[in-house]
């Protein structure tokens, strides 16, 4: 599927953002992403037509970072850090329930397509409320199994999609040439 | 240029004192004196990347071990290369690039020559200690028709995603993923375009990146290896012809820092199975209509009679892949014996084949400050190789200005006035332009203007030095009124028999329309080829000859420079070309006793000064560089 | 100690995100005054105030940007917001509460270098506060703040967000600036440093969002009064984050030189469900643990450092006697595998067999020799990987192997996890 439209110019604007348009890859990437859901192969080919660049360029910069995602998922996306400071504070209990709540195991997206949970050992920044998770990218911290129902049974009623842009971006300025 | 008197430096390695200049590695500076420090990532062309970390030394003051690839020297500087410290540690990282490679060097074709394997026998650990499944990737991935990838061998050197951007600048391989799940590749796995693939598989320091043509052919030690010179085009990259029980298992790069700067492209280095001898054959001679085999002394006389009917209305066509001796035998036999003027090397009209003025070498390009490809892409594709020279000398900020072959007015547009050295590159073909490109520059530009023509084949400039040209003689000599016909001009033209030496299928005689039409109107055809061709079937005579692979000789390149072909093949029951020619001239009554090559090269040197060269392994120049 | 905080004293007040309101509490009156000096007097001011780097490494603000090459420009500043060390939340608090704090620091210090074009490169996860900055950019854009001949003293400065996308490494500066050119977050050799060739080959400052926060109050109330805050060797306050087994975890802003003890039993109520202090790591998932018995260790770089560990970037976690050691160790060391850019031999590979290994520890089928294996793999990375992260990968596992050997042991000979079985036990 290719780009739409808007993205595509919001990809040549981006281009036109930095000193050099390759910086341009990660936020184009992001754009893509927010209006696909996913990387697709096709959407990296664009990426790398819009930008003046090899493609293999841009896999290898999309393949790096882990927060690109190479498949479609659940309409939610949930992530549950595990790493030492959430764990002191019962992440992995906190995963339990979430998994016998969800009845998908880590990875997984639930039948309903609502929510696709995984958990993490990346830091996700919330160690003082621990256990945290990320809901679409936004905190949920101090989780008790009740909060973690309350969460779900918000995330299977609302549409949004799983992947949240950040809300109203900014004009774009353009980024002045270098000055030698 | 100024001179810059380069710092000296003075340091001791392993308590031995050397002295290299200011801006050496510390690797570069202990092999001056004959220390052996291990790598996989280092790469002489490519940027220092230090990721492999096998090259971990002590140097004294500095509390890490440093990697010896990407740090320079300093004075008074120590180093120490096997103390205890940097033998358990090499033992140590020899570990962890183990631990996930497969150890399948049975049946790996790098086996033997594995920069891998031999530093694990020398620095290794005996046993690893790693108990668990190890990472798992995909095995004999193709890359492209040529190349396959096994992404459990890799080591993630770098090697070879840095020569796609270092040093062809294509940027079609990467690394894709991350940490331990990191592989190279290309886009999605599509096929690699890149010209130049073969070089990954020789700068790859294991067995991930192997060719297909080579793939379960041959343990190295099994090979026989025999310098050359690349067949594929005029650029005269120097290879290694390795063959197993004679037959060609690949050509590998020979470094020539002049010519090829250790590389070769895929067209030159993939063309191999066109020089494999495919059966024994015999000499023919068409009798009654049918080609009859025959002993190479019946088919000699045959041409002998045949040739001599004919006499001055004989035509006779050389390969610009013939050797130079060869080529001085051809002339002779034409212009000396036969007394014919209709010799030629070419397959089409070129324009004229006045010397070059010879004054742009290949590796001076990076020495240019703007390089005009007049003809662009056609230019490259006639010559490879020259693109890793053009890109090495564009990363060093030459500007190269492509065009098309009519371009002119816009390529002078596209140069600053205020170039120093302004290089153009063109093929032969289009040397008109050229020229014309060349004055027009001189007038604009402040320095001054050069350029380099791609020949045709790998001798066709040594053809056109030689005279295998109907209005030349050897060292473009006039003839004197005596001008025969080319070869475009010999349909129509009344002759009445075609001699055809042909020593590569890369550069034969393939016929046009109109030949087509005249080959069979001709009395007497004689083809004097290595490998069979559907002109075969209108020869009159055919004798078999030698491959460049099972022969002994010199070539030209297009900047000059004269280098030796070897035989690295034995082809026995075909009689030497160059001896078919001395039995072929005695037999119409001279009196030749050339007894090998190396006479006819002497000979060669001799009677065309300038080729002399070839003893001072410079080039051939036939005028002062303007 | 009675110092107030500085970077956090006006956090209480609603709103403080919203320009009007940080302006109230005196917000850019800092830069206004670095406008009025000249740039070569702020980097002297603040090489006086004794600044150091609060990202992990801690080093002196001012020198750093003293290194840049005279009258070569352009030149860039990078604000490093991709804090991703385990146990760290104090960026994105910064800047959750009060973004044009932020802002502002990276402004001041973008005139003092002679930089026209600022970065932040903000981490992926903080989209939250992703929008926080981009809503501050454009209220400090539309307030003249950030543009063209800014306050109209003839300054141009304009300031790039830009979002990564979830990679730990990038947090090491010339990871940072290899990302932020488009290519994977792959460190670079060096030299050259940054400040020589950094960002698209141009000098290049990297100063963390902690360190430009303090800038404008450096610059409002001088070198001398930041200079008598805090230890000789760590001026000023951090803001520590602590987290695990305390009572009230969160961040807090303490005058550098407070004694451990102080943050974690005043500040964050001591250790939880009345519970004993087993052990606690000081500065993230990359640093050594301490004991008990260094809790009047003070909070500053180098008495940390003295005592065996490192402030790094600033993170405090407070592990409990039911703590399984191995377990914190094992999680970390999971980390550093995931995080490993795979650049180096020794961390790409290093990282994964450390990381099978506590895994064969925790499922029990570990063997005697596994322990000094451990410690011997740690030998072949640390000192010898392409950048920090390789060592730091060791730095715990290693410390927890001196100070708790013996449970590594108990993992072997019970074959598993101690402390999961008596909660196991308890709950049957």
């Amino acid at each position: 599927m290719a780009l739409a439209k808007a993205t595509a110019e919001q990809i040549k604007d981006l281009a036109a953002r930095y000193p050099s348009r390759q910086s341009a890859i990660i936020p184009a990437l992001w754009a893509a992403q927010h209006e696909q859901g996913y990387v697709t192969d096709e959407a990296m080919h664009e990426i790398a037509e819009h930008l003046g660049l090899p493609p293999s360029l841009i896999e290898a910069t999309a393949s790096f970072y882990s927060m690109f995602l190479t498949r479609p998922e659940g309409r939610h996306d949930v992530v549950i850090c595990i790493n030492a400071p959430c764990m002191l504070r019962g992440a992995d209990e906190m995963v339990a329930y979430l998994e016998r709540q969800l009845g998908v195991r880590d990875g997984g997206t639930t039948a309903d397509g609502a929510i696709t949970w995984h958990s993490t050992i990346e830091c996700l920044g919330a160690c003082g409320g621990a256990p945290m998770m990320q809901v679409d990218h936004r905190f949920e911290e101090d989780l008790t199994p009740e909060r973690i129902d309350a969460i779900i049974e918000r995330l299977r009623t609302t549409p949004a999609s799983h992947d949240a842009e950040p809300k109203r971006p900014s004009p774009r300025p353009r980024a002045k040439k270098s000055q030698n | 240029m100024a001179t810059v008197q380069t710092e000296q430096v003075t340091l001791t390695v392993n308590g031995q004192s050397v002295t290299v200049p200011k801006g050496t590695l510390i690797l570069d500076a202990a092999k001056k004196i004959g220390i052996d420090i291990p790598i996989f990532c280092s790469h002489p062309k490519m940027a220092p990347v230090a990721v492999c970390r096998m090259c971990l030394v002590e140097v004294e003051k500095m509390p890490k071990l440093q990697p010896a690839c990407a740090v320079y020297v300093a004075d008074g500087m120590v180093v120490k290369t096997t103390t205890e410290q940097v033998n358990k540690y090499q033992k140590g990282v020899l570990e962890f690039l183990l631990i996930n490679h497969p150890l399948d060097c049975p049946i790996c074709d790098k086996g033997g020559e594995c920069p891998l394997q031999d530093q694990t026998y020398q620095y290794g650990p005996g046993a690893s200690r790693y108990q668990f499944d190890k990472a798992h990737f995909d095995k004999a991935v193709p890359l492209s028709d040529k190349i396959l990838l096994d992404r459990e061998r890799c080591v993630l050197c770098w090697r070879c995603t840095r020569f796609s951007e270092e040093i062809s600048g294509e940027r079609e391989l990467a690394l894709i993923q991350r940490g331990v799940h990191t592989i190279i590749g290309t886009f999605n796995d599509e096929p690699a375009k890149s010209a130049y693939q073969g070089n990954w598989t020789e700068i790859c320091p294991v067995g991930a990146l192997t060719s297909r043509q080579y793939r379960f052919i041959s343990r190295p030690w099994d090979l026989d290896r025999t310098p050359s010179i690349c067949p594929g085009c005029s650029m005269g990259c120097n290879i290694q012809i390795d063959a197993r029980n004679n037959k060609i298992g690949r050509f590998q790069s020979r470094e020539n820092l002049a010519v090829d700067d250790s590389w070769l492209c895929d067209y030159g280095r993939y063309s191999f199975p066109n020089f494999q001898r495919q059966s024994m054959e015999r000499p023919r001679v068409r009798r009654d209509g049918r080609l009859e085999e025959v002993a190479y002394e019946d088919a000699i006389a045959f041409t002998v009679d045949a040739l001599k009917r004919a006499g001055g209305q004989a035509a006779g066509w050389a390969s610009p892949a013939d050797t130079n001796e060869e080529l001085v035998l051809f002339r002779r036999l034409f212009r000396e014996v036969l007394r014919s003027p209709h010799l030629d090397h070419r397959s089409a009209a070129v324009p004229d084949a006045e010397p070059d003025d010879m004054s742009l070498a290949i590796a001076d390009i990076e020495r240019l400050d703007c390089a005009v490809v007049l003809g662009g892409q056609e230019v490259i594709d006639a010559a490879p190789v020259l693109h890793l020279r053009l890109f090495k000398a564009q990363r060093k900020g030459l500007t190269v200005l492509k065009v098309g072959a009519g371009q002119v007015a816009e390529a002078v547009a596209g140069v600053r006035p205020d170039c120093t050295v302004v290089g153009i590159l063109a093929t032969e073909a289009n040397k008109a332009a050229a020229v014309e490109l060349q004055s027009k520059l001189q007038r604009k530009v402040k320095g001054s203007v050069r350029r380099l023509l791609v020949t045709t084949g790998p001798n066709g400039r040594g053809a056109k030095d030689l005279g295998i040209l109907p209005h030349l003689g050897p060292g473009y000599a006039s003839l004197n009124g005596q001008a025969g016909k080319g070869r475009t001009e010999w349909p129509g033209a009344g002759l009445r028999a075609l001699y055809v030496h042909e020593s590569s299928p890369l550069h034969g005689f393939t016929p046009s329309d109109a030949e087509s039409m005249w080959l069979p109107t001709l009395p007497l055809i004689v083809f004097h080829r290595f490998k069979p061709s559907p002109l075969d079937e209108m020869a009159h005579v055919i004798l078999p000859g030698h491959a460049f692979t099972e022969k002994d000789g010199t070539v030209t390149n297009m900047e000059g420079r004269v280098q030796r072909i070897s035989r690295g093949l034995d082809a026995d029951w075909v009689l030497e070309d160059w001896r078919v020619f001395q039995e072929i001239a005695n037999g119409l009554g001279a009196g030749w006793a050339y007894e090998s090559v190396a006479d006819i090269t002497a000979e060669l040197v001799g009677s065309l000064p300038p080729y002399a060269a070839l003893n001072r392994g410079e080039r051939v120049l036939w005028s002062e560089p303007g | 100690m009675a110092i107030k905080p500085l970077l956090t004293k006006d956090f209480a007040t609603e709103n403080l995100h919203q320009l009007s309101v940080y302006e109230k509490t005196g917000g850019y009156a800092g830069f206004k005054r670095a406008l009025e000096m000249q740039p070569d007097e702020l980097v002297e001011l603040v090489k006086k105030s004794g600044l150091r780097g609060r990202g992990g490494a801690g080093f002196p603000t001012g020198n750093k940007w003293g290194f840049l090459p005279k009258g070569m420009y352009p030149r860039y500043l990078v604000c490093n917001a991709d804090e991703s060390e385990p146990g760290c939340f104090k960026d994105r608090y910064l800047i959750e509460k009060s973004p044009h704090q932020v802002l502002e620091g990276i402004l001041i210090a973008s005139y003092a270098i002679g930089c026209n074009l600022a970065f932040i490169y903000i981490r992926g996860e903080y989209l939250p506060q992703t929008e926080a900055l981009e809503t501050a950019i454009d209220e400090a854009r539309q307030a003249g703040y950030l543009g063209k001949n800014v306050l109209g003293k003839g300054y141009d400065i304009d300031v790039i967000l830009h979002r990564g996308a979830g990679a730990y490494i990038c947090g090491e500066e010339t990871a940072l600036l290899t990302s932020l050119e488009g290519y994977r977050g792959e460190p670079r050799l060096k030299p050259p440093f940054p400040a020589v060739k950094g960002l698209y080959g141009k000098p290049t400052v990297v100063n963390n969002v902690e360190t430009v926060c303090n800038l404008p109050h450096i610059v409002l109330n001088g070198a001398d009064w930041f200079a008598a805050i805090g230890t000789p060797t760590g001026r000023g306050t951090r803001v520590w984050c602590m987290s695990g087994h305390v009572n009230r975890p969160g961040n807090y802003e303490l005058e550098n030189g407070t004694p451990i003890r102080e943050l974690i039993e005043e500040h964050g109520g001591g250790v939880w469900k009345n519970r004993t202090l087993k052990a606690f790591q000081p500065g993230g998932a990359s640093m050594m643990v301490l004991l008990p018995e260094h809790l009047d260790v003070a909070l500053d770089f180098d008495a940390i450092q003295k005592a065996g560990s490192l402030a790094g970037a600033g993170a405090m976690v407070v592990m409990d006697e039911t703590t399984c050691m191995v377990d914190a160790a094992r999680r970390y060391v999971k980390f550093f595998h995931h995080e490993s850019c795979g650049k180096c031999t020794p961390c790409r590979e290093g990282t994964f067999w450390m990381a099978n290994l506590f895994d064969q520890f925790e499922a029990g089928d570990a063997k005697p020799g596994d322990i000094d294996l451990l410690l011997d793999i740690g030998y072949n990375i640390d000192g010898r990987s392409f950048c920090p992260l390789g060592d730091a990968s060791t730095w715990f596992p290693r410390s927890v192997i001196k100070f708790f050997r013996e449970e590594f042991q108990e993992h072997i000979s019970e074959k598993g996890c101690p402390f999961k079985k008596s909660v196991q036990e308890a709950v049957a």
